[in-house]
């Protein structure tokens, strides 16, 4: 019963799903922008479960002095805090010069691209790695990499200014964006629509049933 | 007498007939320097639900000899019974426009206003035209059809395997060594780390991944391995409690689970991505898996990862995101190979089914591939009929509307 | 004067914040901690805020509520479906009943596998086949050699490539070799992608640096 029911509710919301999209008639021609707001209001009051777990969590490790309880205080400091200045603001929360865009300006924002600039460390790191790989599928990608990566800056075409134009380096890198990488993304992509056509079907047809938890 | 009085008398009919003109169509008259545009015609828009009808016309010739002349077009509706009213401006040499607010319950004209420095430029209205929905859009049945024959395939394999036909799946190496990297974490004493992408429930690649995380939480369970799992939806973390909670109960030790395996972070990605790098360093995860969508946070995660020196197991179907994972995870499932894991994992037969019927579809796509360039370019090198009736046959077949 | 203070506090606040994610390459310490904090507390506050007025008060009550009957869309009783489905997922909080919740949660996977279904379906298997169905030599036959070959390495890559999908076929023999060839057009791919992103990452970092120097310290006009 606990199962079944959910089951029953996945087929039938896959059948109708699948079959939307071939009928333009009311009500189906409305599935997909139902289904779209449905889910913005389900994640919105989802997301209320998140934040208890993460009070309760935070609670839970101030309370018996976990290591590292000091830095669960403030996270629930900043999260009662931009709540709070949030609520206040009313629907117009996020308008400038409000407190909330002011948090969000000097506190969120340059967390947020500092975090994403430290990826440039990474890549570096990630490409030494690559370096040292020493089978040729390694090889290949690296030579592709380089050569897409000189490709797209100045010194590129410096370096390889004695080729012949139509060449160098700009154009060796267009040609490889174009063709040989077309044909592998072409490959994964076509790949992953079946993928998911199989995996879809598992899910409607109920053999794959895991994510709905036992009796 | 009679005669000159008559002609007096014509003389002022036509000066107070020209006088009594009105003045907007003496304007009309005399700024209409462009020609409008020609053979109007208003159909309806096929395969929707009663909401569009189609226009298309001759731009006026005007617009064809000197392209200057005509800045633009005007799209004037009036609906029969009531007013009318400008819909739409376009550009010089537009022919053609889809009003697509229209109501089933109304019956519409169209005229096209070409318009210029000089003058407008009105064209014949149309007939009176009212829109009509229709069930089936047949610009899809091709679709259909194809999508239909491999659907067969993967239901005709899993039908076939719960059968007891012997399939044959062949290895996929970032799947075998889940194993190996779970028991690594056990003898290490040390937690499992498992993030399924940023996304929501609503993207398949995070379903993908729970279900992925209902094979490997059972071999966690097995082992008695502690798993972490900090997650950046929250209906995700529902999901994965079901999920985990399933298969302790399924290993015969629901009173091992815990709801804490499974933590709620931030729907931030950058946020998230701060925390899950601090669990990386402090609690040193010997195994983490990497399945689901990512997006720039990929490389940040595999990275720190591998600082730690976990074992990585990655998979995702985000294209852009796939080489970060290969260069910088053990093992990393390719687009299409994250689909397949769950049921590869499985060892279930009808699980197993459904890989081989899919192969179906890979094997169609082939055999177009090969046949449709063969026909494109014999067809279009050496002007050879059958050829070129065969490509557009399959041009025709794979269109998408 | 108070405006100019503010905007001083500020700058040190984001610099401070800025410096302290940037620890963590160096490794893992206090200051990277308390910005792990703040991030994480700032961030789901945000989300949860936003979650509330643009999803749960704009689309749902604003929806059913606020708007005059005449202005709303025909269909806008439909926003109760997804109220009573945010209901049900609530549920998980009243242990008795929480197996409820699963519903909005079936419902949700069933709809997003068959909308996934036939949408990739559509855009990927259709239009990827058809794009790549192309004649050799171009359409008019006067391609130039680069662009021959490029057709021609498009056609056999994606073979190959998908070829090397294949869970069916074990890898051997002339099919094996194909797969092999499958798997390096796979990594020319893989490498090509990768060094496309390079400059862009780059420039994320050039950005915060510009904010360190330029905005707070000045070092830079």
């Amino acid at each position: 019963m606990r199962r079944d029911i959910p089951l029953l509710i996945t087929g039938i919301a896959g059948v109708v799903f699948i079959v939307q999209y071939f009928i333009p008639h009311f009500p189906f021609n409305r599935f997909s922008n139902w289904f779209s707001d449905w889910f913005s209001i389900v994640a919105a009051c989802a997301i209320w479960l998140g934040a208890l777990n993460l009070f309760k969590l935070s609670l839970e490790k101030i309370h018996a002095r976990r290591e590292g309880w000091g830095y669960a205080v403030i996270t629930i400091v900043c999260f009662l805090l931009m709540t709070v200045v949030g609520f206040s603001e009313g629907r117009d929360y996020s308008k400038v010069g409000t407190g909330f865009d002011w948090l969000y300006n000097y506190v969120y924002s340059p967390l947020s691209s500092t975090m994403f600039a430290i990826l440039a460390f990474f890549v570096a790191s990630a490409s030494y790695r690559a370096f040292r790989a020493r089978n040729f599928e390694a090889t290949l990608l690296l030579i592709a990499a380089f050569l897409v990566m000189l490709g797209r800056v100045p010194i590129g075409d410096l370096l390889s200014g004695f080729m012949p134009p139509g060449m160098r380096l700009s154009q060796l890198a267009t040609w490889i964006m174009q063709f040989p990488n077309t044909a592998g993304q072409r490959a994964i992509l076509i790949g992953i629509s079946l993928g998911i056509v199989s995996s879809s079907l598992r899910l409607i047809l109920g053999i794959e049933r895991s994510y709905l938890g036992g009796d | 007498m009679l005669f000159r009085v008559a002609i007096a008398f014509a003389c002022l009919f036509i000066i107070a007939g020209v006088a009594g003109q009105p003045a907007g169509d003496t304007a009309l008259a005399v700024q209409q320097t462009i020609a409008p545009v020609t053979s109007l015609i208003a159909t309806n828009h096929e395969y929707d639900n009663g909401t569009g009808i189609d226009l298309i016309w001759v731009p006026s010739i005007d617009d064809r000899l000197a392209p200057s002349r005509v800045t633009g077009y005007e799209v004037w509706r009036s609906v029969v019974g009531g007013s009318g009213s400008r819909i739409a401006e376009l550009p010089a040499g537009a022919n053609k426009f889809t009003d697509e607010q229209c109501s089933r319950e109304s019956t519409y004209v169209y005229s096209v206003v070409a318009i210029s420095v000089a003058g407008n430029a009105v064209s014949i209205s149309t007939a009176p035209i009212q829109p009509a929905r229709e069930w089936i859009n047949l610009h899809r049945l091709n679709l259909l059809a194809i999508a239909f024959l491999v659907s067969a395939a993967v239901i005709y394999f899993i039908q076939s395997a719960r059968s007891g036909k012997k399939l044959f799946v062949r290895k996929i190496a970032g799947l075998d060594a889940v194993d190996d990297a779970i028991g690594r974490a056990t003898e290490m004493g040390r937690p499992i780390l498992f993030i399924p992408g940023i996304q929501d429930m609503d993207d398949v690649q995070t379903i993908a991944a729970i279900t992925i995380l209902g094979r490997v939480s059972r071999v966690v369970a097995d082992y008695d391995t502690k798993i972490k799992m900090p997650v950046s939806r929250s209906l995700v973390m529902t999901a994965a409690r079901e999920t985990i909670k399933a298969s302790y109960m399924a290993a015969g030790r629901p009173d091992a689970y815990n709801d804490d395996m499974v933590s709620y972070v931030t729907d931030e990605q950058f946020g998230y991505v701060a925390a899950v790098d601090g669990i990386m360093v402090r609690e040193k995860p010997a195994t983490c898996f990497y399945l689901g969508a990512f997006f720039a946070e990929s490389l940040i995660l595999a990275e720190t990862g591998n600082s730690v020196g976990a074992i990585q197991i990655a998979g995702t179907a985000m294209p852009a995101q796939i080489p970060f994972f290969v260069a910088a995870c053990d093992f990393a499932l390719i687009g299409e190979e994250l689909f397949a894991a769950s049921a590869y994992l499985s060892n279930e037969p009808k699980q197993l089914g459904s890989l081989k019927g899919q192969d179906v579809g890979k094997a169609v796509a082939l055999v177009v591939i090969v046949v449709g360039t063969m026909a494109a370019t014999i067809g279009s090198a050496w002007d050879v009929t059958f050829m070129n009736q065969l490509w557009s046959a399959l041009k025709v077949v794979f269109q998408t509307n | 004067m108070e405006s100019g203070l503010m905007h001083h506090v500020a700058l040190w606040l984001a610099a401070f914040l800025t410096l302290g994610i940037f620890s963590f390459l160096y490794r893992d310490n206090t200051w990277y901690k308390v910005c792990e904090a703040i991030f994480v507390g700032i961030s789901a506050g945000y989300w949860f805020v936003a979650y509330f007025w643009d999803n749960l008060y704009t689309k749902f009550w604003v929806g059913v509520w606020v708007t005059p009957m005449a202005d709303r869309p025909d269909d806008w009783y439909v926003l109760y479906v997804g109220a009573a489905l945010g209901i049900l997922m609530l549920l998980r909080l009243v242990p008795k009943v929480g197996w409820i919740s699963r519903w909005p949660l079936a419902f949700i996977v069933g709809a997003t596998a068959g909308l996934y279904l036939v949408t990739y379906f559509a855009s990927n298997v259709m239009l990827q086949i058809e794009d790549t169905v192309r004649p050799i030599f171009g359409a008019e036959n006067d391609a130039p050699i680069y662009e021959i070959i490029g057709n021609i390495v498009v056609a056999v890559g994606t073979f190959t490539g998908l070829i090397y999908f294949f869970f069916s076929k074990e890898h051997r023999g002339a099919f094996g070799r194909a797969a092999k060839v499958g798997i390096f057009f796979l990594m020319i791919t893989f490498g090509a992608s990768f060094g496309y992103t390079v400059m862009s990452r780059m420039s994320l970092l050039i950005g915060r640096m510009d904010f360190l120097f330029s905005d707070w310290l000045k070092l830079i006009k």
